[in-house]
């Protein structure tokens, strides 16, 4: 099986016994404990309510057997009292409740989200390869497992309403009632054996989802790709191999779900049958009157629901447990309880979110890169340095060198020489291969350097640097307490200043989804002042200068060399090797 | 509404294909609604049974009865909810596949100001809600109405006022629930928006989250988020009101029908117009006309969902491309085979915000000729790519291709002729052969691996063609991605090449070990070469330098080279003075220079 991280697939059923879904889903539920509990105590006295509705309504079948008017009136009266004690308690129960439901969601959200952009740290996560498959994780499996707690509230609420409905229904007739216990078994038996296909369906079909979001996303991205290779009809073809596919394990899915639903709705009838059979004598002595056969028929009709939900609550229980499996795959070390983590994000509250936070400057003398090896693994599992990785990556192999403050390095070498994989390996950002090897900064060992190598100390620009759907200036502060003057700054630097000048907002310009209201070069460059906007003490740069004309380089290089930014930088251009103090060309993951 | 009749009509057309099937379905649901109301009139049989004082086996009886009348009902209604999802997914699929054909057939301008993360909403997300309510409301629907019309059949035959006085109350209720339905749909459209931008933004993030981890800038991604949270949280709670003003209304006419039906059965029986079981199925059904009715209501939030998706979807496939393919109409015409000639007359183009991007643009580019075009960042040379492939139409003046109007070529034989390589390579999620091919089964893998080998990747062949790519394309550096996206075109054998800073991701070296396979490639063909890297351009035989949407310069390569006044000329130069600086070291020789 294919994961988001292509690594082969996990097992770890130990997990979840050292920590259970019950827990991870408990403490899910307790990230804001007033509304959690509110609706609990709501939903409770919501599912006991018909214990008494029925009970008036089994007093006014007798009242009119004996032919006491007066009395089927009041009755009847406190019936409607009950019901609309009912539906006012569902009122505030269900407000609360949908803003638990919500924030759980969004918790399991946030922490996954957190995860995927943590600069370093514990917190940070693995990164997915395709956002698109991803996107499912945040959308289907939040709702999973707050569908899972919602499934608590009912149990309980039918096991008050049970209990009270079962003993006045025991005094009453207890042979009646025990029979009626035989279908209630009968549903919670029948959910136990369609347990385990519950959860194999819902993992196919979760697959099958992740597989067309997955192709949609990446038909839709590369819209026009698709068009000009004349590739509609084929791309079309895949895309139906992969819906039919769907709808085959979807359809299975949702069998097995409402075939249980539908089994357990209809043992009322079945629990009605018997207790007329049982209570057939009784019945015809009179001392089992209409109206108590009236309250077993009103009561029977509630008596379904517990075997049901608790038959849910498994089948949820199953459901959540894939979910936290496709959601641990985003968070550090695959471990669902960082999934589950309370967070205290302050949503639909007039709490700021915490302000980002940046490092205290540390100005650099000197960085000493030592030993660096990065190994993607292959297909036989033991990595060499030197071979390519099994999807083609380049690995690097025992790369050393130095640079001093204010100087410029040019890394350079051909297609597949780890070019970019050692800029990755520096900054902490090669997640998916072996890094050995150190770097120091200023003499000093870097521990974690995806944490360390941010604004201030490093900013990183890649080759296909991704923008925002904001502002040009949100886009180059990202948070941060740049002011105006310093985005201007940064614009000038970038030499994207007189285009940002000639847009109807300039800096406040929004610039549409992923930026994609900017020229390619543009949006480079928005992305080397994003860089440039907090004076790093180390850019690191990944050819940039691909989508730039000589003209717009050389003021580029110039501006970089005037202000003396220590530069480590990829490209193949004359303009940036004249300027370099130092020039390392790879080859084949080495130095050469 | 006339907002609301549209989506219906559309889903309408979808049902329409199936329709023997949704016949059988219809069977199904039919026997599923009325096997319910069997059970009370068993059960007020017995009650009447008991006061007459008649033997205690016709209770066993009736008793066993409605254990079979159960069952039935079971295996009946497992069956219709399967065949009904089946069903759906089979209407829903379709839809999924028209829609995406049709998001493709959209102007390039579209897929510009849409995110995918919105257009997978769309034709993902809300296509769910459509088919969730065709496979789970329409059966659930159709089901109420038809127990609910035997429920008063039944009560009818009675006494007429019993059957009189439910069907006011069940008017009563329908009136309440279309009014409140009316009130929905808006609503729903929020509680959708809200998910796309929560969605949409997190889909984005992700996207972009080595730039956010290397910028230090995940408490800024997380307080976005927090943004679109709370936005969605809003929405959701406001949506969840209207859902509960829906259900007082329901359910708080349910409660007091319950409640008169009581009065009503009491008053009769003491009149003694009917029997005390009577009253009893009279007190059954109006209860029992609360689950049909609760089915309705609880899956309105899916027919508000679906009904706000409708709307949203109908709007998409409102949306026309402004681009109209001749295919099928007079106009139609193909170029004669062979290479194209390039015929641009004055050519206008902006992007509809009076900014033009290309101005009076006049030039002949014979067939089997080559053309290099140059000029700064922004001077329109993307846009005359487009403009070549009919990605985006010119605003005045004519395009043609081999002397045929561009608008006049059926779009089916332009995209077959007329490749692209852009600088932007966008890979999809699947093997090496599909990253090739796009999903085209026709050609061999051996011709597949020849392309990849040609165009340098020989690495990816010897790893199997079949193997999977990183995802989204992680495994290969943006240079490589442009190699591959040379191995698509060199499949295809077009007439026409456009490169669009094709090689701009390559290193120099690379690059000229791909001379020999370039020259190959646009051999036999005409082609248009935007560069930056002069040396890119070095076999063109003409040249066009491109300043704020204009031509500025235009003629055969040698006579600008030789031109040492002219604007190519002086780019030559520029590039030049670093050649000579730079001769020293050795190993970075291969660069951006002019050799000849």
């Amino acid at each position: 099986m294919r994961t988001l991280d292509g690594k082969p697939d996990i097992d770890d059923t130990d997990h979840y016994r050292r920590r259970g879904i019950w827990s991870l889903a408990w403490e899910i539920s307790q990230e804001r404990k007033r509304e959690f509990w509110l609706g609990y105590a709501m939903f409770i006295l919501f599912f006991a309510a018909p214990a008494a509705v029925g009970w008036f309504v089994g007093q006014a079948f007798d009242a009119l057997t004996d032919n006491d008017t007066s009395r089927l009136y009041w009755m009847a009266g406190f019936m409607w009292l009950a019901e609309v004690f009912r539906l006012a308690v569902l009122q505030v129960g269900a407000v609360a409740f949908t803003k638990s439901w919500t924030l759980m969601s969004s918790l399991m959200q946030g922490n996954m989200l957190a995860a995927q952009v943590a600069s370093g740290g514990p917190e940070a996560g693995q990164p997915v390869g395709s956002a698109g498959a991803a996107v499912t994780h945040f959308r289907d499996d939040p709702h999973d497992v707050a569908i899972f707690v919602d499934s608590w509230l009912d149990v309980s609420g039918a096991i008050v309403y049970t209990t009270i409905a079962l003993s006045i229904m025991a005094t009453i007739d207890l042979p009646a009632t025990l029979v009626v216990l035989v279908p209630m078994v009968a549903v919670a038996l029948v959910t136990m054996v369609l347990d385990t296909r519950i959860k194999q369906y819902r993992r196919a079909d979760r697959q099958a989802t992740a597989e067309v979001t997955g192709l949609l996303g990446d038909i839709l991205s590369a819209a026009t790709t698709v068009k000009v290779n004349n590739a509609t009809d084929s791309s079309l073809a895949r895309l139906k191999e992969l819906v039919d596919e769907r709808r085959r394990t979807a359809v299975k899915d949702r069998l097995l779900n409402e075939g249980l639903y539908e089994f357990s709705n209809g043992t009322a009838d079945i629990g009605l049958g018997l207790v007329l059979m049982v209570g057939a004598g009784a019945i015809v002595a009179g001392s089992f009157t209409p109206g108590e056969l009236v309250l077993f028929a009103a009561y029977l009709v509630w008596l379904g629901f517990l075997p049901r939900m608790i038959g849910r609550t498994i089948a949820r229980h199953k459901q959540a447990m894939v979910a936290f499996d496709g959601m641990r795959r985003l968070v550090a070390g695959h471990s669902a309880a960082r999934v589950a983590r309370q967070r205290h994000l302050p949503i639909g509250l007039d709490r700021p979110t915490p302000a980002r936070l940046d490092a205290e400057r540390i100005p650099l003398q000197e960085l000493t890169v030592e030993s660096l090896t990065a190994r993607y693994p292959t297909p036989s599992g033991n990595g060499h340095g030197d071979d390519q990785g099994a999807d083609g990556r380049a690995g690097i192999r025992d790369i050393s060198f130095r640079m001093a403050r204010g100087s410029i390095t040019v890394v350079t070498g051909p297609v597949g020489a780890g070019k970019s994989t050692l800029l990755r390996a520096i900054l902490g950002l090669a997640w998916q291969a072996e890094v050995t090897g150190t770097v120091r900064w200023n003499g000093e060992v870097i521990e974690d350097r995806a944490a360390f190598l941010v604004p201030p100390q490093a900013a990183f620009l890649s080759q296909v640097p991704q923008l925002l759907s904001d502002s040009v200036a949100d886009n180059i502060r990202l948070g941060g307490t740049a002011q105006d003057d310093d985005v201007a700054r940064a614009l000038r630097l970038a030499a994207v200043e007189t285009d940002i000048a000639e847009m109807p907002d300039r800096a406040e310009t929004m610039i549409g989804p992923r930026g994609l209201r900017l020229s390619g070069g543009q949006r480079q460059r928005v992305a080397a002042a994003r860089a440039l906007v907090q004076n790093p003490e180390l850019l690191v740069m990944d050819d940039l200068s691909s989508a730039l004309d000589v003209e717009t380089e050389i003021e580029l290089w110039t501006n970089l060399a005037a202000e003396g930014v220590t530069v480590l930088a990829v490209s193949h251009r004359r303009v940036a090797l004249e300027r370099a103090d130092q020039v390392l060309t790879l080859d084949r993951g080495r130095l050469v | 509404m006339s907002s609301a009749s549209d989506p219906w009509r559309a889903l309408i057309d979808l049902v329409r294909p199936n329709r023997g099937r949704y016949l059988l379905l219809a069977l199904a649901v039919t026997l599923r609604s009325l096997l319910p109301l069997v059970g009370p009139l068993l059960v007020g049989r017995a009650v009447d049974l008991a006061l007459e004082g008649a033997p205690a086996s016709d209770i066993v009886q009736l008793g066993l009865a409605l254990i079979a009348v159960a069952v039935v009902g079971q295996v009946t209604a497992v069956a219709a909810s399967g065949y009904a999802t089946v069903l759906a997914w089979r209407t829903a699929n379709q839809l999924r596949l028209d829609m995406t054909d049709h998001v493709l057939g959209l102007d390039h301008e579209f897929h510009r100001t849409h995110t995918p993360g919105e257009l997978i909403q769309r034709i993902d997300g809300d296509v769910t809600s459509v088919s969730d309510f065709l496979g789970q409301v329409v059966a659930a629907f159709g089901g109420a109405a038809l127990t609910i019309a035997g429920t008063l059949v039944i009560l009818a035959a009675f006494d007429w006022r019993l059957g009189a006085g439910l069907g006011l109350f069940v008017l009563a209720c329908v009136i309440v629930m279309v009014w409140m339905r009316r009130q929905a749909v808006g609503e729903a459209e929020d509680t959708m928006s809200a998910r796309a931008r929560l969605y949409g933004g997190i889909e984005e993030r992700l996207t972009a989250a080595e730039d956010l981890r290397s910028s230090g800038a995940g408490a800024h991604a997380m307080a976005r988020f927090v943004d679109d949270a709370t936005f969605n949280y809003d929405t959701r709670l406001i949506e969840e009101k209207a859902f509960l003003r829906l259900w007082w209304g329901l359910q708080g006419s349910v409660v007091t029908g319950a409640a008169l039906a009581l009065i009503l059965g009491g008053w009769l029986v003491s009149a003694d117009a009917i029997t005390l079981g009577t009253a009893f199925v009279l007190f059954q059904y109006t209860q029992q006309i609360r689950s049909p009715l609760e089915a309705i209501i609880d899956r309105f939030e899916l027919i508000q969902k679906a009904s706000g998706a409708m709307v949203r979807v109908a709007k998409l496939r409102a949306v026309r491309p402004t681009i109209i393919d001749a295919a099928g109409t007079d106009r139609a015409t193909s170029p004669p085979p062979g290479p194209l000639a390039v015929d641009f007359d004055h050519v206008d183009f902006d992007y509809g915000d009076d900014d033009p991007v290309l101005i009076d643009v006049d030039l002949h580019l014979a067939a089997g000729r080559s053309l290099g075009v140059v000029g700064r960042t922004g001077s329109g040379k993307s846009t005359l790519s487009r403009v070549i492939l009919r990605l985006v139409e010119a605003s005045s003046g004519t395009v043609s291709l081999g002397a045929v109007p561009i608008g006049d070529i059926p779009m089916g034989e332009l995209r077959r002729r007329v490749a692209l390589i852009p600088q932007e390579v966008q890979l999809v999620h699947g093997s090496i052969r599909d990253n090739v091919t796009m999903f085209n089964p026709a050609p061999t893998d051996d011709e597949v691996e020849a392309a990849i080998r040609r165009v340098g990747l020989g690495h990816l062949a010897d790893a199997g063609i079949h193997q999977t790519l990183g995802a989204a394309g992680s495994g290969l550096s943006a240079g490589e991605a442009q190699l591959l996206a040379m191995a698509r075109v060199w499949l295809r054998r077009p007439d026409l090449v456009v490169l669009d800073e094709a090689t701009a991701r390559i290193d120099p070296e690379t690059e000229q070990r791909l001379e020999a396979a370039m020259v190959e490639l646009l051999a036999g063909r005409t082609a248009v070469v935007i560069a930056h890297r002069l040396s890119t351009l070095r076999d063109m035989d003409e040249i066009v330098v491109m300043d704020y949407g204009r031509i500025v310069e235009h003629g055969d390569r040698h006579d600008l080279e030789a031109d040492t006044t002219g604007r190519y000329r002086r780019l030559l130069d520029l590039a030049l003075e670093d050649v000579e600086e730079m001769a020293a070291p050795a190993d970075v020789a291969e660069t951006g220079n002019q050799r000849r």
